[in-house]
């Protein structure tokens, strides 16, 4: 690893933690434009039972009094400190409100990523090798992926796995079937433009000099497509997963409401129609993390892979 | 030569048999037939060329002797026997063993032609594993030799490389050594120097002949160039449009022509053609000179760039003057740094010493918006007419552009230059409504052209303005340019690496190197009596057959037969 390397990885990481920094300020502002004093006014609903005294400590404590400035630096410092607050709702720390859901959603995307890579390099390597007709048909499935709505397949996927053929239960949607289902679900349209690109990248590098001139030399079309094709045409797909992973965070949240699974999306739907500011902060924060940590993860990993990838300390965003 | 592998002789192998015997052999893309019945014979130990323009097929012949077209969408038909056998009869199965073994290529593009996120080893041991001889040691041994016989310099650090570190001719290299590793009996060259610099092309020839010599290699060369063609070929196989047009040894072809085409073919072709645009430069120099001061004046000037922590030099005090009305020639390989000189030039870049004055107006170290007014009067041709011109804009708009960008005249004074500029580089007016996908890349140039010529610029850059194009179409826009700078008195700065090129239309000429002038003066006497080494061997590199001392050699080996 050469220092030109460490001191890319390190301009990459600061710019990351910049980025963070930045969303979090931008949800800030943009939940306190919101018409309504959200909090006070969530505060004051009766059905949470709080005493006026109980109020004032509320209020004391997120700085609600001071002006909005003020209590963007002080939310920021108890972001950088760890100190995510409490739920207005049910008044649960919000990092154990998401520390409890974190594990089955990220289960979830995770277990969807990888049927959605599994799916698309399928469909592509179809594309490519099947004879004709069945490779227009495979070539066609992107488009058909991406223009169904997450719901819709996960409705279908329920009614005909579910109710028909008993595969799973809708009443226990945490079991391992059911798991499966709801990340085929969110998988489906997410695989669409990963085999885009991968088709797309496989006829080009097929159609490189190069893999003429290794099969000038004797070499059958699988040893091509395994010891030439495979990685090439694996670069461009790299960057594309870091943004796929966005992708799976807000798929998540429908599919988990679709299955009636618990996760970080009924905890974020919760925290939407309740105006719970804490919970709402503290799950974009965490989203923007994961999404920068995976994108800086491909632009660390790019030039390790790939040797012509230069790189550059002064990176031009 | 001390290549050690077993001699992979071609199955079937019967000396009386010619080694490749290609007869009727038709291609078609769907109804779309791209070669029509074409044959020819190569006969062991010689060398064969397939000569013809962009279209004519000829790639096509070689991608079908190797097999090489996609089955799904090429029909071929007809026969192509390898040392007896019909290979397109073969199952694929028995044909695969042939490929690199006994039959090697060797491509157009070294560049492109290794994969470029796998080490030259890696690629190398795939390679070797293929013709199944010994463990990995013994083969990176083998590899390594081999690079050392194609004059690799450091065998051990190309074998750990990525293709992208090395340069052009040494990736050919690396190529050719890998096509000579297993010894095969024929080797399909298809342009194999094209897109190498001069001297490096030449050497590269060298080293193919021989192997033809030494190995017992057999060469089907395919080139546009007739006088690579005519230098290094015992026979010639001239195509247009997918059909024969005339064969036989090279001696014959080249000194009779017995087609109009191949006539044609013949006279464009710079090297063997020096003087054919001689009247042109003489009447350009006759012309008494219009200003005291020249057209252009570049004093001392250097440029460095800093790359990876290091730098470079790119222009390092390169001076030369162009006298208005005639042309001067930037001459140098890739790294020269003539590309840099044309942009410090143009005022795309500053230089970091030295000046540049156009017309008696300095360049160099002045703003972006005074610039401008220097630009009217300086247009550009950019080499490459397929990326020059946006694809999404018609010719109108294309030409009109600079009339826009400088708020020439009102609509109907634009409209009127416009056509005025397309008339001049003989376009007519019905080609204002087309774009850029519906013209050749002849047609392109002269867009390229036109669009340069209608600010009236006094001073035209052309950088490598044909090294796109086929020889036929060069010719014809070799001929406008002297034409325009006849009628409209332009100066031209001509940046170029082919000497050939540039001993037909220059006046003055500057050879680079390394970013530093080694020779400069009136262009026949840089020809007649080169002073320094390097012009010297570029001279050299320029293909010589038209020299009488070596159309009778004896060295010649003897003569193919080729049928038709």
């Amino acid at each position: 690893m050469t220092s030109q390397y460490k001191r890319y990885a390190l301009t990459r990481a600061a710019q990351a933690i910049a980025v963070v920094l930045l969303a979090y300020v931008l949800t800030f502002l943009v939940i306190s434009v919101l018409p309504g004093d959200s909090i006070t006014n969530s505060l004051r609903d009766p059905q949470h039972g709080l005493s006026e005294e109980e109020i004032q400590r509320i209020v004391a404590f997120y700085g609600l009094d001071k002006p909005v400035l003020v209590q963007l630096a002080l939310s920021l410092g108890r972001f950088l400190t760890g100190e995510l607050g409490f739920s207005l709702q049910s008044n649960l720390p919000v990092a154990q409100l998401i520390g409890d859901a974190l594990p089955s959603t990220l289960g979830l995307a995770a277990s969807a990523l990888v049927i959605a890579v599994v799916l698309a390099v399928a469909i592509a390597y179809g594309a490519h090798y099947l004879p004709g007709k069945w490779a227009a048909v495979l070539r066609s499935i992107p488009a058909l992926f991406l223009s169904v709505p997450n719901f819709v397949i996960g409705l279908v996927l329920i009614e005909l796995f579910a109710f028909r053929l008993h595969s799973f239960t809708t009443t226990d949607p945490n079991s391992a079937a059911a798991t499966l289902f709801a990340a085929i679900t969110l998988a489906i349209p997410v695989s669409a433009p990963l085999a885009e690109v991968l088709i797309a990248s496989l006829d080009h590098e097929s159609r490189q000099d190069y893999a003429l001139v290794a099969r000038s030399r004797g070499l059958n079309e699988a040893s091509l497509f395994v010891r030439h094709l495979v990685k090439p045409s694996a670069l461009p797909t790299v960057t594309m997963v870091a943004l796929i992973v966005g992708e799976l965070l807000g798929g998540a949240v429908i599919t988990e409401t679709t299955f009636g699974r618990d996760g970080l999306g009924t905890v974020v739907q919760k925290a939407v129609t309740g105006e719970d500011q804490p919970v709402l902060q503290a799950a974009v924060a965490l989203s923007a993390i994961v999404f920068v940590a995976v994108n800086l993860i491909a632009d660390l990993v790019s030039p390790l892979v790939d040797p012509r990838v230069k790189v550059r300390t002064e990176v031009h965003a | 030569m001390t290549l050690q592998w077993k001699d992979n002789d071609v199955p079937g192998t019967n000396d009386a048999e010619a080694l490749l015997e290609v007869a009727g052999l038709c291609v078609a893309y769907g109804r779309n037939s791209v070669v029509n019945d074409v044959g020819f014979i190569l006969e062991r130990g010689e060398s064969l060329a397939l000569i013809g323009e962009s279209g004519s097929g000829k790639s096509t012949i070689a991608k079908a002797v190797l097999r090489l077209l996609p089955h799904d969408q090429a029909t071929v038909n007809g026969s192509v026997h390898l040392g007896g056998r019909d290979v397109l009869a073969l199952p694929e199965k028995e044909f695969r063993p042939l490929r690199g073994r006994s039959l090697g290529y060797i491509p157009q593009d070294p560049g492109s032609a290794l994969n470029p996120v796998r080490t030259i080893g890696s690629q190398a041991q795939e390679a070797a594993a293929l013709l199944g001889t010994g463990d990995a040691d013994t083969r990176r041994s083998g590899i390594l030799d081999v690079f050392k016989e194609v004059g690799l310099p450091d065998p051990a650090r190309v074998y750990e490389s990525y293709p992208h570190q090395l340069s052009g001719g040494m990736l050919q290299r690396v190529l050719i050594g890998l096509t000579v590793l297993p010894r095969p009996a024929l080797i399909v060259a298809d342009e194999p120097t094209s897109a190498l610099d001069v001297t490096v092309q030449k050497l590269i020839l060298d080293m193919l002949s021989e192997f033809r010599r030494d190995l017992d290699i057999s060469l089907l060369l395919i080139t546009h160039d007739l006088a690579i063609a005519a230098e290094r070929a015992d026979s010639l196989v001239v195509l247009k449009d997918g059909a024969l047009q005339e064969s036989g040894p090279s001696r014959q072809v080249f000194a009779s022509p017995a087609t109009e085409y191949a006539r044609n073919l013949h006279a464009d072709v710079p090297a063997l053609n020096p003087d054919r645009y001689r009247h042109h430069r003489l009447a350009s120099a006759l012309q008494p000179p219009a200003a005291v001061v020249p057209q252009i004046q570049v004093q001392g000037v250097s440029k460095r760039y800093s790359a990876g922590g290091k730098d470079t030099l790119a222009v390092d005090g390169v001076s030369f003057t162009v006298e208005r009305g005639s042309t001067h020639a930037l001459v140098g390989e890739s790294g020269s740094g003539k590309t840099t000189a044309v942009r410090l030039l143009l005022g795309l870049e500053q230089p970091d010493g030295g000046g540049i004055t156009v017309g008696g107006e300095a360049v160099h170290g002045r703003s972006r918006d005074s610039l401008r007014s220097v630009r009217r009067h300086l247009q550009l041709v950019y080499q490459n007419p397929f990326t020059s011109l946006d694809p999404t804009w018609r010719v109108s708009r294309i030409v009109g552009e600079p009339l826009d960008q400088f708020r020439v005249g009102d609509k109907a004074d634009r409209a009127g230059r416009v056509r005025e500029a397309l008339e001049s580089v003989g376009l007519t007016a019905e080609f204002l409504s087309r774009r850029p996908a519906d013209l050749s890349g002849g047609q392109r140039q002269r867009v390229a052209i036109a669009r340069a010529l209608v600010m009236r610029p006094d001073v035209v850059v052309l950088d490598e303005p044909t090294s796109a194009l086929d020889v036929s179409v060069q010719a014809g826009i070799l001929e406008l340019l002297t034409r325009l700078q006849g009628e409209l008195g332009l100066t031209y700065l001509f940046v170029s690496h082919d000497l050939a090129l540039v001993r037909q239309i220059a006046d003055t000429v500057s050879v680079l190197r390394r970013g530093k002038v080694v020779e400069d003066g009136p262009v026949e006497q840089i020809f007649s009596q080169p002073q320094h080494p390097y012009t010297r061997t570029l001279l050299d590199a320029i293909p010589r057959v038209s020299s009488p001392e070596l159309q009778g050699t004896p060295t010649l080996p003897q003569l193919a037969k080729a049928t038709r």
